[in-house]
């Protein structure tokens, strides 16, 4: 035993200086926001591995092919019968048969940076939605959103009565393929990548074991990460945390002012680089002279809980969110000793009119922070924007829109909080190759005349969808916990009912009474005339930073709508409430 | 290298599938990566849960009816589906391919499926009043009874041959045949 020690003891006192010295370089560095351009160095490298893997990932499938004599005839059967009717199809077959085992130019492709991530650009990036139908298992043709004005005469009904039976084969067609493939659920699961990073991912066709060099090489960077990296980046992270407890007291003692507010600036920008660097974060900022200046609600889109952290280091903001508990409710109490967050607790974050109402009193203040916002709600997985809470947006204050879009090939930030932990995550993130972050400053944006804040939340919610490169989904991101609200399935039937109206209405009185409910004779829940997924006022409207575990709040106005809700989720059953006429005859 | 445990889908079965379905070995594999990520408690099977959690279906009027007759046709009484009868079913929507047998994916078969998700009881025929729930929970509560009556009555009797009331698989199927069940009732799966 004694010997074994000695050793430990030998070994810690030969590697500590080189640990501190590294350490120590990173806080300089990090104190004065410089770079030597190391961790773009160790990104290009990182890439250029990568390539290769994907490169013996491909030869590997190919010789497999060869030695199992598959005909390629075999595979593009099915790909020929669709193509008669798509000129387009072959194409698109032939990368999505390819993907994954993509050789390091078509790596760079879809990434869109040719000789180094730093070089991204926007319109790069912009193209990858399109890109990112690669991993569609199928082609969508069918919504179930009838839009009432382009069904106008394309319906032919030779047979009034038969009609519901075919339009319902719409309906089927629509969720079958919701099975196969839907926009919602996938944007609340990691991406999938194009090529195996060399950390333990998603997709399960990487999981195989392709040759032995790919796994030696896999072990070495293990090693590295675990070893290496870990070490390193927990000192930084301590490191960091304890300046930030420590500054932000000592600032605490000052009597509020200017110099109060400067010590509170450059602090924060000094212990978020510092935090950053715990994982290897390297962020490119944009058009930074759209940053946001004195007071003001900057909104961003929501992939992680580092997002705040990521922008933090560019520029220093007030913050919203739930109080924590642990680690993270040690940081807020931290920071609010030093200028002013938003910090409520989970109860009153039911009173929506209580934090609007601080919302509004801290953009008044010119002597604030600008408050960052997340008004998604919830974390998405950076491939998309889902629908913006319009609290914030009903302010009147100046938004300033920040795209973020991660490049996930170096570790995936998206936090799944119905899997992780917040423990398990930062775990994930120090042991992954680094964070390479995007960030766009978008030009100020001002609620119009007569718009109202639902529209302007869509337009800046697009506006950031543009510029990151994302999709742009009008989908509720509370979907991640909670069920489909009744009330959407309701405005379904509604519509599908005017679509019904009109190719009936010649036989029976049909059409005029479907007008006359228009004006609210029959129908009880009619909703006020909004459109698509935006009249979601029943569903949460927090505006919180990191609610994920929030079960989400309700304004008192709709308490009715969520009884019915509940009932609806307890028996699974949404139908039950709707066809109670019916079954009870 | 790494979680093992999630890839269950050996070459054997990916190769039984296939000769099953009609399915290639990479949509196959896709679609078991789908299987997998619609099984949110990872338990190897599909509850009716599983699929109403897709807010896209659920969303659509139908969707409990769809996934009804997924159930239905996978003949499985315990409401748990396993891959293997996930995509037996997801099979019926394949195009119809004139160079194969085309045995899930018929004319036929794909009729199937509408007409299970209308038999409500499974009895093999379709009454006015099944089909009256069917056509409540796609119109809601935008129309009155009296109209809803009506076009029940209106359909039955369109379809219904022998005058006894409801409508029987055959009956459905010749109603259909004006209709273009292939396409209605094909997804493009991507090779």
């Amino acid at each position: 035993m004694g010997p074994f020690f000695e050793h430990i003891i030998f070994a810690s006192a030969f590697l500590f200086p080189p640990v501190a010295l590294t350490v120590l370089l990173c806080l300089v560095l990090a104190t004065f926001g410089k770079s030597l351009g190391l961790r773009k160095l160790y990104v290009n490298t990182l890439i250029a591995i990568f390539e290769w893997g994907a490169r013996q990932i491909k030869t590997t499938k190919k010789m497999e092919k060869i030695k199992r004599g598959e005909s390629s005839a075999q595979l593009f059967n099915l790909g020929d019968c669709l193509s008669s009717s798509d000129d387009e199809q072959p194409s698109d077959d032939n990368e999505v048969r390819s993907d994954g085992y993509e050789s390091g130019s078509g790596m760079r492709r879809r990434h869109g940076s040719g000789t180094s991530v730093c070089s991204v650009s926007s319109v790069c990036s912009r193209t990858e939605p399109a890109l990112l139908r690669k991993n569609s298992i199928i082609r969508r043709e069918t919504q179930i959103q009838f839009d009432e004005d382009e069904d106008d005469g394309e319906v032919l009904v030779n047979s009034r009565g038969w009609a519901v039976m075919r339009d319902s084969i719409d309906f089927v067609k629509a969720g079958i393929e919701s099975i196969i493939e839907d926009e919602v659920t996938s944007r609340f699961e990691a991406e999938q990548l194009a090529s195996w990073n060399m950390l333990t991912r998603t997709s399960i066709r990487f999981y195989q074991f392709v040759n032995w060099k790919l796994t030696v090489l896999y072990s070495l960077g293990f090693l590295l990460r675990y070893c290496v990296l870990l070490p390193l980046r927990i000192s930084i992270f301590s490191i960091g945390l304890v300046f930030l407890v420590v500054s932000t007291a000592i600032i605490g003692l000052f009597p509020d002012g200017a110099l109060k507010r400067r010590l509170n600036f450059n602090c924060m920008l000094i212990c978020y680089r510092i935090l950053s660097r715990s994982v290897s974060a390297v962020v490119h900022f944009h058009d930074e002279h759209n940053r946001p200046p004195g007071s003001g609600i900057a909104v961003a889109n929501h992939t992680s809980p580092m997002d705040a952290m990521i922008l933090s280091t560019d520029n220093v903001y007030a913050l919203i969110g739930q109080r924590h508990p642990g680690i993270l409710g040690l940081v807020q109490r931290a920071l609010s000793r030093a200028s002013s967050h938003i910090w409520f607790e989970r109860s009153e974050a039911k009173d929506r009119a209580t934090v609007a109402h601080m919302l509004r009193e801290h953009v008044s203040d010119v002597n604030k922070l600008p408050i960052l916002i997340f008004p998604e709600g919830t974390c998405i997985n950076n491939t998309s924007v889902m629908m913006f809470k319009k609290g914030s947006f009903e302010v009147g204050a100046t938004i300033f829109p920040i795209a973020m879009k991660y490049d996930s090939r170096f570790g995936d930030p998206f936090w799944n909080s119905s899997e992780q932990t917040w423990a398990e995550y930062l775990l994930r993130m120090q042991t992954s190759w680094a964070i390479i972050c995007n960030v766009w400053y978008l030009p100020p944006m001002r609620i119009h005349e007569g718009e109202d804040a639902i529209d302007f939340a869509n337009r800046v919610k697009k506006a950031i969808a543009q510029k990151g490169g994302l999709v742009d989904l009008e989908w509720d991101g509370q979907l991640k916990r909670s069920r489909v609200p009744p009330k959407l399935v309701r405005k379904q039937q509604e519509k599908y009912c005017h679509r019904f109206a009109r190719y009936t209405s010649t036989s029976d009185g049909l059409r005029a009474n479907a007008e006359a409910e228009d004006d609210g004779e029959y129908i009880t829940f009619k909703s006020p005339g909004v459109s698509g997924y935006n009249s979601l006022e029943e569903l949460p409207e927090d505006v919180i930073v990191s609610s994920d575990e929030d079960e989400g709040t309700i304004p008192e106005d709709a308490i009715p709508t969520r009884q019915r809700r509940r009932h609806a989720r307890s028996d699974n059953d949404v139908d039950d409430v709707l066809l109670s006429p019916i079954t009870s005859q | 290298m790494g979680n093992s445990s999630s890839l269950m889908l050996r070459d054997e079965e990916i190769d039984e599938i296939s000769r099953d379905t009609e399915f290639n070995r990479n949509q196959i594999v896709r679609l078991y990566s789908r299987f997998l990520s619609l099984d949110k408690k990872g338990q190897g099977y599909l509850e009716r849960d599983d699929f109403l959690n897709v807010p896209e279906l659920a969303v659509n009027p139908l969707g409990d009816r769809i996934v009804d007759a997924f159930f239905t046709l996978a003949g499985d009484n315990e409401q748990k589906l396993n891959f293997r009868q996930f995509v037996r079913i997801l099979a019926h929507f394949q195009p119809i391919n004139r160079g194969k047998k085309n045995v899930l994916n018929g004319r036929r078969e794909k009729l199937r499926f509408a007409f299970q998700m209308y038999d409500l009881n499974k009895n093999g025929y379709i009454t006015r009043e099944e089909f009256k729930v069917i056509l409540n929970s796609m119109v809601g509560a935008n129309i009155t009874a009296e109209q809803l009556d009506k076009i029940a009555d209106r359909t039955i009797e369109e379809a219904d041959g022998d005058h006894d009331g409801r409508i029987s698989f055959d009956e459905f199927c010749r109603a259909m045949e004006k209709t273009d069940i292939e396409e209605k009732m094909s997804i493009r799966f991507l090779n």
